[in-house]
């Protein structure tokens, strides 16, 4: 008879390679990583009464989710503190160099690598390449991750992809 | 259909999520439009190279380590009777505890389990600590070097010795976490063999006799003396592995006390 534990263990502990890439690459720090994964499965301890999965698979996306939220709360205090500016859909679209790629391309200073690339984009374009290529979310899955329409998650994929395709051609050219 | 709106369709039909039919329809567009079969192959090589230049990670020991003793005591707030259960989250366990009581042999049971338990954790321990980078956390073949380095990260002073003389030389240190506690890790060398020494100190009692135990190809040695709990494990073969542990205990009868 497995019990509340045991059933966490199976499901949600296998995962914890995956929370900690997601926070790896969230926050850009192993220590922050550490911190967030760790809270993160406090939090997933707490809540775990209310998951019905019962699959190891299952809990993947919903840990994933908890580690999401937990990075981007440390993330809002942490700029609260720096008052910094928000996410604007808007003002981080790349309409202008959607348009002129060369553009786009002149103006990427030195050539970046699609690691460096991959971190200097806004994070809600970084976590929805992590979950889909890393972790091989479904969209349905990544817009329950990140709170978004599938529709959304679709468009940022494909902003996303534009961008990183950008370097990985100037990767090749250059070398 | 715009070009934007074909990119989507593209990438949502590389990611296998478009709707059969709609997939149909792109399938027939890709034979004509060198665009969008130059996009739909562009974006596999950049699927392919996300995953090689940014790979998934390996969350780190003291993460790993972390994480488990929050479960663990977890498990234990929700489970009062812990000398009953000490283990009883885990499903099998249990499950085998249960059926030994059943047998009869109540608190041999749950003894036996607990020390199944406790060998296939000292044997992952080990065949952890052999991955790069997760052997020593303290390098040295100095005891009065590895000794010391416990200070302050455990509540005892491991008796540390080195048998280079006998050719086991001291390789260095390593904080480990069994039995529900941080313990002591030695790591000594054999020629190209390693040698896991881990020790906590015991629940009293007298010196209890060596029992060999050998799983997937590791040998593990386990004994009890007045103050410590000995687990050793190694693929080196069992008659050197012997004579290690002679040595071992040769050394700490003599001079071996946990801190009060």
């Amino acid at each position: 008879m497995p019990t509340e534990l045991g059933r966490f263990e199976a499901i949600v502990l296998p995962h914890l390679d995956a929370a900690y890439t997601l926070a790896r690459y969230l926050t850009g720090s192993e220590a922050d990583a550490q911190d967030v994964v760790q809270d993160a499965y406090l939090r997933a301890l707490r809540y775990f009464g209310g998951f019905r999965g019962a699959e190891p698979g299952d809990g993947r996306a919903w840990l994933l989710a908890i580690v999401r939220n937990t990075a981007f709360t440390s993330r809002r205090r942490q700029r609260a503190e720096a008052n910094a500016a928000e996410f604007d859909e808007q003002l981080h679209s790349d309409s202008v160099a959607d348009e002129h790629p060369e553009a786009a391309l002149l103006a990427t200073t030195a050539r970046e690598s699609l690691h460096q690339v991959l971190d200097h984009l806004p994070l809600e374009f970084r976590e929805v390449i992590i979950l889909r290529e890393l972790d091989g979310l479904s969209y349905k899955e990544i817009g329950e991750v990140t709170g978004v329409p599938v529709g959304t998650v679709m468009s940022r994929l494909s902003r996303a992809r534009r961008r990183l395709q950008r370097a990985l051609v100037a990767e090749q050219k250059g070398g | 259909m715009t070009h934007g709106e074909m990119q989507l369709q593209v990438d949502t039909y590389v990611d296998g999520e478009l709707a059969p039919e709609d997939a149909r329809e792109l399938e027939a567009h890709l034979q004509e439009c060198g665009e969008c079969a130059e996009l739909r192959h562009s974006r596999i090589a950049l699927g392919a190279a996300i995953r090689r230049e940014v790979p998934v990670l390996q969350a780190p020991r003291a993460l790993r380590l972390a994480v488990r003793e929050a479960i663990r005591s977890a498990g234990e707030s929700r489970q009062p009777p812990r000398s009953l259960h000490p283990l009883g989250w885990r499903p099998a366990l249990l499950a085998a505890s249960l059926a030994l009581v059943a047998l009869g042999g109540w608190r041999l049971g749950l003894q036996r389990a607990a020390d199944g338990a406790l060998r296939d954790q000292v044997l992952a321990s080990h065949v952890r600590s052999l991955m790069p980078g997760h052997l020593t956390d303290v390098v040295s073949s100095d005891q009065h070097t590895v000794k010391p380095w416990f200070n302050g990260k455990l509540d005892f002073s491991p008796p540390v010795y080195d048998f280079a003389g006998w050719g086991y030389p001291l390789l260095g240190g390593r904080l480990d976490y069994l039995d529900g506690r941080p313990v002591a890790a030695l790591v000594y060398g054999r020629r190209q063999h390693f040698i896991n020494v881990f020790l906590w100190p015991g629940r009293g009692g007298t010196a209890g006799e060596r029992t060999t135990i050998t799983r997937q190809g590791y040998h593990l040695l386990r004994w009890t003396t007045p103050d410590y709990q000995y687990w050793v494990a190694s693929d080196l073969g069992m008659a050197e592995l012997t004579e290690f542990a002679r040595l071992l205990r040769q050394d700490d009868s003599v001079t071996a006390r946990p801190l009060p």
